[in-house]
Parts: C-alpha cells; sequence; structure tokens
C-alpha cells in the first residue's frame, strides 16, 4: 500500500485533537462501517471503560438512567443505566458515554439523553433509591455516533450540545490492520463513495475471512451478490495487478 | 448504476495519488463514451451489466490505477507527440487488462472498419499508425485494418511490422512492470516512463514518416522501427515555430546611414523645410536602397552566425529581416526551428546554434516572401540542400524550394559573405549548387526566364 494511504485521514487526526484537548461533547457523523463507534469507545480515553448506549425507538428513559430490578422476595433494588454509571466512572470523576445512533431515539429518549449529556454544571439527576443528587464527574465525556450524511438530519437541541461535530469519511488506519494487505487500501476508501456503492470495513473483514476458505469470487457472490461483487473483484484485480 | 464499478477501490499506486470520492456519469461502450478524468476523479463509464460494459469499464479502472495524474509526469518530449502518447497509453491499458484476464476481444464498437476506409480515404497515416496502437491486442484491430486494406492495401504491411515491434518491445513485460506506479529519479512513473513513452515515441517517428508503399520503401520503414536506427523519411516539411525566448537589444543606426533620403515626390512630406531651402523642393521621403531585405540563414549542420556576423549584415542592410532555422528531425513542435536574428532595428543579443536538420527550409521561405521587405531582396543563404523533418534529402521538397526561388526571384548565397554583394543585387552564386540548384536549373531549361 501505498504510504500516503497509511495516512490518517484529516477527520481522525480531528477526532484525536478534540478528545485530547479535553472537549467533552463531540458527535461523530458519516457513513457506516468506518469504526466511529470504536473510535468513540477507545480514543482519549485516558483510564477506565466506556459505557455504550444504542439508540433505537424503543430505546427507554430507564435503559438511559437505570430501572429498578425485582431481586426476589417482594424485594426491587435499583440498577443503575449506562448514562449514570458513565458520570460515576473513575472512582467519581466520570468516564466515557458512547452513544450510538443517536438520530434513531425516540422523544423521550432523546430528552432523557439530553438532560444526561449537558454540561457538568447544569447536569445532575435524583437516585429515586437514595434520594441523592448525583452530578457528573469532572472528566465526563460524551461521544455521539450517527450514520446521518448530513447535521442537518440532527435534531438542532442535540448539536447545540455538542459543538463539534466531525464527519466521519474513512476509516482510522489502525481498523485496517489486520485485514490482508491487499485488502487494506480499498477498505480504508471503501466508504468514501456514493452510498449506492460504499463498501464497510465489516464487509472487509468479512470477505477476507471467507475467501481465505471459498476462493474471492464465492465470496464476493455471497457477500454482495453476482453483479455487484463481480463489479468489486475488479476493482480489487486492478489494485492486485495480478 | 448501482454496484457496477467501485472506482474508490481502486489501490496500489506509489506516486502520490490520492484516492478519494469519485463522481460517476453514465457513458457508453462506444468509442469515446467512456472516460477517466483523475485529477477531477470523474469516471464516465457504462452502466450496463453485460459483458462489453463490464470491460470498458475495467479499462477506466486500469487508467485510475496506472496513468499518469500530474503534467509533471508527463514532461514534453520533443520526440513525442500527444496523440502518440494517449494512443500508447491505451495500448498498455488494454494490455494490463488482458494480462489480468478481462476478455479485450470485445472491445469494438463496430466503427472501426468505416473508420479505418475513412483515414486510409484521406491519406492520414500518422493517425492510422496512432489509432491502430491504440486498438492493439482488441477486437476492434483486425476490423480497422480491413477498413485501412481495403483502400490501402500496401499499407498493412508497414502497420504489421510495427505491431510486430510494439508487441516485442513489451513481450517479457510483467504486469506489476507495465502498470509500476513507482516514481523514478526524475519523478516519473516507472511504467509509464519505460512502456508508453517509448512506444509513443516509435509511433510519433512511424507515424511522422511517409506511408511505406514499395518493397524499398518498406525496407527501410522495417529499419526505421529498430532501437536508434534514422526515421524513416516523412517526405515533408516540419511545420515552422518559431523561438519566442529571443533575447534582444535595440541596436545604435549606423552612422552616415540614412534610411529615408529626401525626394520630389511621395506621399507624407517628411522634410518640409527643404520646400524652402532645397533648390529641388525634395520635401519628400523615399527609403534608402538596399536598406533592407529578408534574409533567411540556413543553419543547419554547424552553421552559427555570430553577433560580428551579424553587426556585419546590418551594417549593410540595417532595415533588413534575418531569420535563422534548422530543425531538430522528428521534433514533435517542441523545439523551435526558426528564430529571428534582427528585426526593426533589433538584434539578438547571442548567436543561435541550429539543431543539426534543415526541415523547414520551405516553411520558412514561404514565411519570409511574406514579410515587409523595405526595397530589398530575399535572400537565401543556403548550401542547396534541403531536407524533410526527418533529415532524409527529398527531390518533391527541393523542387518546391526550387519553384519558390524562381517564382520569386530569391538571390541564393553559399555563406554570409556574399550577402552584401548580393544585396546590392550583384550575382555572386555562379553556376547551380545544391538539389535545389540542380532542380532550378532543370526548371529554368524548361520554363525560360522572361524577367
Amino acid at each position: 500500500m501505498a504510504t500516503s494511504e497509511w495516512e490518517i485521514g484529516q477527520c481522525w487526526i480531528d477526532v484525536t485533537d478534540v478528545l485530547s484537548a479535553g472537549v467533552g461533547r463531540v458527535l461523530l457523523y458519516g457513513p457506516p462501517g468506518t469504526g466511529k463507534t470504536y473510535a468513540a469507545l477507545k480514543l482519549g480515553l485516558a483510564r477506565g471503560i466506556s459505557e455504550r448506549l444504542v439508540c433505537t425507538e424503543d430505546l427507554t428513559s430507564g435503559e438511559i438512567t437505570g430501572t429498578w430490578m425485582p431481586t426476589g422476595a417482594g424485594k426491587w433494588e435499583w440498577r443503575e443505566g449506562p448514562a449514570i454509571r458513565s458520570w460515576k466512572n473513575n472512582s467519581g470523576r466520570g468516564g466515557r458515554l458512547v452513544v450510538d445512533e443517536v438520530d434513531r431515539a425516540s422523544g423521550d429518549a432523546l430528552s432523557t439523553l439530553l438532560a444526561m449529556t449537558d454540561s457538568q454544571e447544569s447536569a445532575r439527576w435524583r437516585n429515586p433509591e437514595t434520594g441523592q443528587w448525583v452530578k457528573p464527574g469532572p472528566d465526563f465525556s460524551v461521544v455521539m455516533t450517527t450514520n446521518a450524511e448530513d447535521l442537518e438530519d440532527i435534531p438542532l437541541a442535540l448539536r447545540d450540545r455538542f459543538p463539534v461535530a466531525i464527519r466521519i469519511d474513512r476509516p482510522h488506519p489502525h481498523a485496517v490492520a489486520t485485514l490482508s494487505d491487499d485488502l487494506k487500501g480499498p477498505a480504508l476508501h471503501g466508504s468514501l463513495g456514493a452510498a449506492d456503492r460504499r463498501v464497510s470495513l465489516r464487509s472487509f473483514y468479512a470477505f477476507d475471512q471467507l475467501r481465505a476458505k471459498l476462493g474471492a469470487a464465492r465470496a464476493a457472490r455471497l457477500l454482495f451478490g453476482e453483479t455487484t461483487g463481480q463489479a468489486i473483484l475488479d476493482a480489487l484485480s486492478m489494485g492486485a495487478l495480478d | 448504476m448501482k454496484g457496477s464499478v467501485f472506482p474508490e477501490l481502486v489501490h496500489g499506486r506509489l506516486d502520490g495519488f490520492e484516492q478519494g470520492a469519485w463522481i460517476l456519469e453514465p457513458g457508453s461502450v462506444f468509442r469515446g463514451g467512456a472516460r477517466c478524468n483523475l485529477g477531477e476523479r470523474v469516471l464516465t463509464v457504462p452502466h450496463g451489466d453485460d459483458p462489453v460494459s463490464r470491460v470498458v469499464r475495467a479499462h477506466e479502472l486500469a487508467h485510475i490505477r496506472v496513468s499518469p495524474f500530474l503534467r509533471e509526469h508527463t514532461p514534453p518530449d520533443a520526440d513525442v507527440t500527444d496523440r502518440a502518447l494517449e494512443c500508447a497509453e491505451e495500448f498498455r491499458i488494454n494490455l494490463i487488462l488482458a494480462r489480468l484476464g478481462f476478455d479485450v476481444a470485445l472491445l469494438c464498437d463496430g466503427s472501426e472498419r468505416p473508420g479505418g476506409q475513412r483515414l486510409a480515404q484521406a491519406g492520414a497515416w500518422g493517425e492510422i499508425v496512432c489509432f491502430l496502437l491504440a486498438v492493439l491486442g482488441t477486437g476492434a484491430e483486425s476490423e480497422f485494418l480491413r477498413g485501412v486494406r481495403s483502400v490501402q492495401p500496401t499499407w498493412v504491411a508497414g502497420l504489421r511490422s510495427l505491431k510486430k515491434k510494439v508487441n516485442a518491445m513489451v513481450g517479457d513485460l510483467d504486469t506489476r512492470t507495465l502498470g509500476d506506479t513507482t516514481l523514478d529519479d526524475e519523478g516519473r512513473p516507472v511504467g509509464y516512463t519505460n512502456v508508453t513513452v517509448p512506444i509513443a515515441r516509435l509511433i510519433s517517428r512511424s507515424g511522422a514518416a511517409a506511408a511505406p508503399e514499395g518493397p524499398d520503401e518498406l525496407r527501410v520503414f522495417r529499419r526505421s522501427l529498430e532501437l536508434d536506427s534514422r526515421r524513416a523519411p516523412s517526405g515533408v516539411f516540419a511545420p515552422v515555430l518559431f523561438d519566442e525566448s529571443m533575447p534582444y537589444v535595440v541596436r545604435a543606426p549606423s552612422p552616415g546611414h540614412r534610411r529615408a533620403r529626401p525626394s520630389t515626390s511621395g506621399s507624407v512630406m517628411r522634410f518640409p523645410s527643404r520646400l524652402l531651402t532645397d533648390p529641388l523642393q525634395r520635401a519628400f521621403a523615399r527609403k534608402s536602397a538596399g536598406a533592407g531585405g529578408v534574409i533567411v540563414i540556413d543553419q543547419s549542420g554547424s552553421m552559427d552566425v555570430t553577433v560580428e556576423e551579424l553587426e556585419n549584415l546590418l551594417s549593410s542592410a540595417p532595415d533588413a529581416l534575418i531569420v535563422g532555422y534548422s530543425h531538430r528531425p522528428g521534433d514533435a513542435g517542441v523545439t523551435p526551428n526558426a528564430w529571428i536574428l534582427a528585426k526593426s532595428g533589433r538584434v539578438a543579443l547571442q548567436a543561435r546554434s541550429g539543431n543539426i536538420g534543415n526541415g523547414v527550409d520551405g516553411p520558412v521561405l514561404q514565411w519570409a516572401l511574406r514579410q515587409p521587405r523595405h526595397g530589398g531582396p530575399v535572400i537565401w543563404v543556403t548550401d542547396g540542400q534541403v531536407t524533410d523533418s526527418h533529415d532524409h534529402p527529398c527531390h518533391t521538397l527541393s523542387l518546391e524550394c526550387a519553384v519558390l526561388v524562381q517564382r520569386h526571384r530569391i538571390r541564393m548565397v553559399r555563406n554570409l559573405s556574399e550577402v552584401a554583394e548580393a544585396l546590392r543585387g550583384r550575382k555572386v552564386a555562379k553556376g547551380v549548387f545544391g538539389r535545389v540548384g540542380r532542380e532550378l536549373a532543370a526548371i529554368q531549361s524548361f520554363v525560360p526566364d522572361t524577367g
């Protein structure tokens, strides 16, 4: 692969710089399969673990902040959700909350998310079990991801809380490290084209795995279909020149 | 167009090309209906799911993979025409496609046979050579040759020789070498420089040669295909290309030389005071006889014109236009082959060497005849030899120049020292000299000079 192809795209440089600078609210958007979630979970995280929420239309507020769970013998216990856990991670200093597919969240869930992702000064939540008020730790950060192509597709209130929005248009070079050499370059740029001809990083990993056992032609057909599979193989054969 | 072509997935270049999002435009399988703009990343290809569309798409993808994307990767080459480069690159692409297993026999749209006929009818040997390379190895090749043969059957042997030579040039190269985009020490992509450019050089010189028609011409043509061999005759002059970069200085007028002399008649009263002071009332002006003229200097071979020689010429004819010429044999319009040495009181600052060959004798003489002469003659400093653009002597071109000399009373002299005499109208070249002289003598023996 050419040296330039290994270079980290500007979008990833931006993400790294923003998170390293301590900006605690970042929105990553762009085509699927580019490793936004992976980056949100790992990049700029000095310690602790990230909590992850995947938004769907059925996501409830309880799945964000917490729910009462039965413990037997007619007793109930409060189980904190990922948002509150991330507030408290790292011995109360706060961790990372990753909210995937944020554009899919329903109205109720979105309003809860807005409350949970507000600034440290404004955000607070009362534990229904203890009655204590809880605030996010000083290191709490939120990275939201969405496959929306355009920022206009994201609710205004959310955009307002996430002033830094970065379009991720290609995978991070580290994300293709374990692919076969001939697929690394194409995988890095497979998401650059128009929506109808994008090939996600996941597809490349599946193709790499399948072709080792079934051969390239069959793997391409199984993954992409007859016509598209052939077209993808044609493009890949140019890269290999053999 | 969903799923039919994936230009973003074409990788492996090592010349700094940056992949990115491509713009796709609908194209067709017909010649010229598909193209690839690497600079702006626009791909125009047919979107059908038929085998022909697929090969056409693959052809354009191969351009994305191996063709140069920067102008500095393809610096101007005096021996290569742009058209030859374009067609040689097409050949390289089709060859790579064939090596990758694509069915290049499908690359044929039915226009090739009538196209070959039309070109042959127009006598466009140069374009036939180029187009043959563009379709060599594809399904279009045999149809194109059939079309040429139907009009110019004698040309096909030469074309076959060229095809054989080109195939021999690439026969031992593997596909990676053909498409190598590594930059060499001079910053040029290796595959393009080592494959496309040499082939383009070959077809430039072959296309610029006259079409070989008889066995002797074919023999010469075949010899010309060999490495470092002499080009085959072209039978035509090269176009004149003036050197616009020459530095000039304004020349101080010669002491005592008067460009305008008083005259009793004229259109503009230049010296009104003479109406009172001159008994002959010579208030008008006329140009001094012998001050002007056009001096054409054949600088082929090793003939340089020094600044001192120019100064001597201008002292005899200060208003003379002096032009030198010499064509670089086989040059494809990059190297200037004519230069103004003096004009309108300005004179070249430095001497200018020639480019070995003649090549443009006729066009330069015709150019000289169109220039204002300020009452002087056109003088041609020459050894009497005339050659074509490939520096071969040519009877037709010699005759063409002889006709110009005879018709326009161009004065031929052998060297610069004879110019002053010729400017004064004295006959200096006794007898005939060179091929032009012989042709001139032949003309004069048939057409008496009534002047």
